[in-house]
């Protein structure tokens, strides 16, 4: 399989590649291993790494910070995943209509994009966020609006270049329709590119999940990693480990996430050049 | 002495190439003050020897073998820097695009002094001065606006005279060309063939020139080597390799080069299956927020078009004729005038209307690589037609390979990808797709433009074999006149979106009434040599 040897050519890959397997691993089996709940407190605030019992030590109110960072990983990995894939299947819609059709269409949805774009987009999600009261849908559903321009932008930008390719232009002739041409011609040859960009969003959309539940504006009855910061903050100067680690956490995954980008864009772009 | 001699060239080409050996054993002696050309089609190892001359070998291929002697000196044990100082001043080359081999950033005047400058030391101005002298001696007018104009402002045959005035800024004893006029008219190619000897012969330089055209060889060469598969198969002296080829292979070439004859008999049925009249189409560049621009590509051509007949469409780049044919098969819309396919009128059909009507009339591409789509089996592509008009999948699957069959492939290809086949190979492929349809009307777009003489010719012959057993009506655009001569009947000529002549093919050739036409007769490379 050339595509696996070249998808794992870069050592960078294979370690974020391990490292994102491993959190999902935690993820899943976090109600497993930590039947109790990431909300018990199991004995003194503010104990560090390494007291009998606590791998992580515990946070301002007691709680297992171990316990804090598995659930968090489930919340954090939920939101960036599902988030990314509702950005997808608008930004791909957009992207394919305007650059298949170009002219009035184009500039019509180029503009609503932009409309997008040109608003600072955490600002805007906060007002969302807030409109619609913080919950992990409304968490879902804001991170994917304000970022699926992004995937539009790529998609049009590919589908322009694809849509005068002669074999674009013979399956016209053969009379196949328009959506036929863009989702069985086009769409499969315009992948990599959103493979990549996806791969990259879900790391920037943990980010942003972690800002919001930081603020506070996250799902009061879950426990992210970002809320465990903004949760810890009073207590920064005292406990390290309350914001370090939750911070860690959040780092390690989007620069994993970052690596396998990579490795895709590598692995997918190569047979392009022709 | 010969100023090159080239002995027991072997280079070798990196693991997981198609071949371990680029080339293999290549001798080849370039005189002085003589042309000499090496012919091959792609994969030859032609522009590589021509590459190992200049030491500029791409990564990976090295020679492993063998001496290039440059006036006594064997450039294979030059250090890099001595190569350096050599490239330019001793040998020059030119390429086939000169558009990615100008800096496109950088005004024609100062990349030609920096150039000359690279080399001597001189002043901005003096370099400029000689550049002005050069780009004289290329026969370019208004030297002093094209010294500060920018290489997307120039037409192609302007930007390779600008590339050879680079290439001899340095007086050069050897200029190596490689396919210098492929990517140009016909008409340019001659002039620019012409200049190339004219200077060759006013300087007294040695020229390597690397074509797979025998018509340019015959126009050209003092000496000549055929090569194939990475070896010389033959070499010699122009005139006695051409009249007395004695390799098979030579004999193969030369008998591929378009001849012209036009001597095929007219149809039986002369009633028109399509008719175009007054077809009108015009470019409007610029949008919402600048004044547009309009040009005028296809200007109120007409023609007809029976059963079983192949109209040719002759023209150079810009003439029109490929709008003309995506206007003919509505993949354009035309702006004014009417096409009928036999007695209904499709120029300004909406689309829904049209699509019953499309399976009649289908067409086969130009680009052998982007006209298949890379991620779809030749399976998938070619029931796609059939698909789209509702047919059964399996029933149309079975269909396949017999069209598969019939473009002569391998039925059991049917699963394969694009990029396993060969040019040849995936232009056939193409035409079993426009044929899926059971259409009546083919346009072939320059269907053969793309591809290697002896593969040409096997298309060629396939595409009109074709036209006879389904009494096609065929519509074949091309920029080369020799290819026209072979498959049509009849011959119309197009420039600036105008019809110039139009007649019976053997006409054309031998009475011509324009002198367009003859201008574009004249510039055939090997014209009344071969």
């Amino acid at each position: 399989m050339g595509f696996v040897r070249r998808f794992l050519a870069r050592p960078t890959t294979v370690v974020g590649l391990g490292v994102f397997l491993l959190i999902v691993a935690i993820a899943l089996g976090a109600p497993l291993i930590f039947a109790r709940g990431p909300f018990s407190i199991v004995g003194m605030p503010l104990l560090p790494p390494g007291a009998p019992g606590l791998l992580a030590g515990s946070d301002v109110l007691g709680r297992d910070m171990a316990v804090g960072l598995a659930y968090g990983a489930r919340i954090s990995l939920l939101v960036g995943i599902t988030s990314t894939f509702g950005a997808v299947g608008i930004g791909v819609l957009f992207g394919a209509i305007a650059g298949y059709y170009g002219g009035v269409i184009d500039d019509l949805l180029m503009r609503v994009t932009e409309f997008f774009q040109i608003i600072p987009s955490f600002v805007l999600l906060m007002v969302l966020v807030a409109f619609l009261q913080p919950s992990l849908t409304s968490t879902v559903i804001g991170i994917a609006l304000i970022s699926w321009p992004q995937v539009a932008r790529v998609v049009r930008g590919e589908f322009l270049s694809l849509r005068s390719r002669e074999f674009v232009q013979a399956a016209r002739v053969l009379g196949m329709r328009d959506m036929a041409i863009i989702f069985t011609q086009i769409l499969p040859n315009a992948l990599p590119p959103i493979v990549v960009v996806s791969s990259m969003m879900v790391g920037t959309a943990i980010l942003t999940e972690s800002a919001l539940s930081f603020l506070g504006l996250g799902d009061p009855n879950l426990l992210s990693w970002g809320s465990m910061i903004g949760g810890s903050r009073s207590a920064m100067w005292v406990a390290w480990w309350t914001t370090v680690l939750p911070g860690l956490a959040v780092m390690i995954t989007v620069l994993a996430l970052n690596f396998i980008g990579d490795g895709l864009n590598d692995a997918l772009n190569r047979r392009r050049r022709r | 002495m010969a100023l090159v001699s080239i002995r027991d060239l072997t280079v070798s080409l990196p693991p997981g190439a198609d071949r371990a050996l680029a080339v293999e054993d290549v001798a080849l002696e370039i005189g002085r003050k003589e042309i000499v050309c090496i012919v091959g089609e792609s994969g030859s190892g032609k522009s590589v020897t021509a590459h190992a001359v200049l030491g500029l070998l791409p990564r990976g291929v090295r020679a492993e073998r063998g001496s290039i002697l440059f006036d006594g000196t064997d450039l294979l044990k030059e250090t890099q820097d001595a190569m350096r100082r050599r490239r330019g001043c001793d040998i020059a080359m030119i390429f086939q695009d000169p558009m990615a081999a100008l800096n496109p950033v950088m005004a024609i005047g100062r990349q030609i002094s920096e150039q000359i400058r690279t080399h001597r030391t001189i002043s901005e101005h003096e370099a400029l001065e000689q550049a002005k002298g050069l780009l004289e001696e290329m026969g370019l007018r208004d030297v002093a606006g094209l010294l500060k104009a920018y290489p997307h402002q120039l037409s192609g045959g302007q930007r390779q005279r600008v590339m050879i005035a680079m290439a001899l800024s340095l007086s050069p004893r050897l200029l190596i060309a490689d396919e210098p006029t492929t990517a140009l008219d016909v008409t340019t190619q001659a002039q620019i063939l012409k200049l190339i000897k004219r200077l060759q012969e006013a300087r007294e330089m040695s020229v390597l020139l690397i074509t797979h055209d025998f018509g340019v060889v015959a126009d050209m060469a003092d000496r000549v080597a055929v090569m194939r598969h990475g070896r010389v198969l033959e070499s010699g002296a122009a005139n006695e390799v051409l009249s007395n080829p004695a390799h098979s292979y030579t004999r193969a070439l030369i008998a591929a080069v378009p001849r012209g004859e036009g001597r095929l008999a007219p149809p039986s049925d002369m009633r028109p299956l399509v008719q175009v009249t007054g077809l009108t189409k015009r470019f409007r560049r610029g949008g919402l927020f600048s004044r547009s621009q309009a040009t005028v590509a296809v200007d109120g051509i007409s023609l007809t078009l029976s059963r079983g007949e192949t109209l040719g469409v002759v023209g150079e780049s810009g003439s029109g004729k490929s709008t003309l044919a995506r206007c003919v098969i509505r993949l354009l819309d035309p702006e004014a005038g009417t096409i009928t396919l036999d007695g209904a009128d499709i120029a300004h059909m909406r689309e829904s209307a049209l699509r019953p009507l499309r399976r009649r009339i289908q067409m086969v591409f130009q680009d052998p690589f982007s006209s298949l789509n890379p991620r779809q089996t030749v399976g998938d592509i070619l029931i796609a037609g059939p698909r789209a008009f509702g047919e059964d999948t399996k029933k149309a699957r079975s269909q396949a390979a017999d069209m598969l069959r019939l473009v002569g492939l391998n039925p059991q290809t049917i699963d394969r990808l694009p990029h396993e086949f060969s040019g040849g190979q995936r232009q056939r492929i193409g035409l079993a797709r426009a044929l899926m349809l059971k259409p009546e009307v083919l346009i072939a777009d320059e269907p053969v433009s793309a591809l290697d003489v002896t593969v040409q010719a096997q298309v060629l012959k396939l595409l009109d074999d074709v036209r006879r057993q389904m009494n096609l009506a065929m519509l074949f655009i091309t920029h080369d006149m020799r290819v026209a001569a072979q498959i049509c009947h009849r011959v119309m000529v197009m420039r600036h979106g105008k019809v110039v002549e139009e007649g019976p093919t053997h006409d054309i050739f031998n009475t011509p009434s324009s002198d367009y036409t003859k201008a574009l007769l004249a510039a055939i490379p090997g014209h009344g040599l071969l």
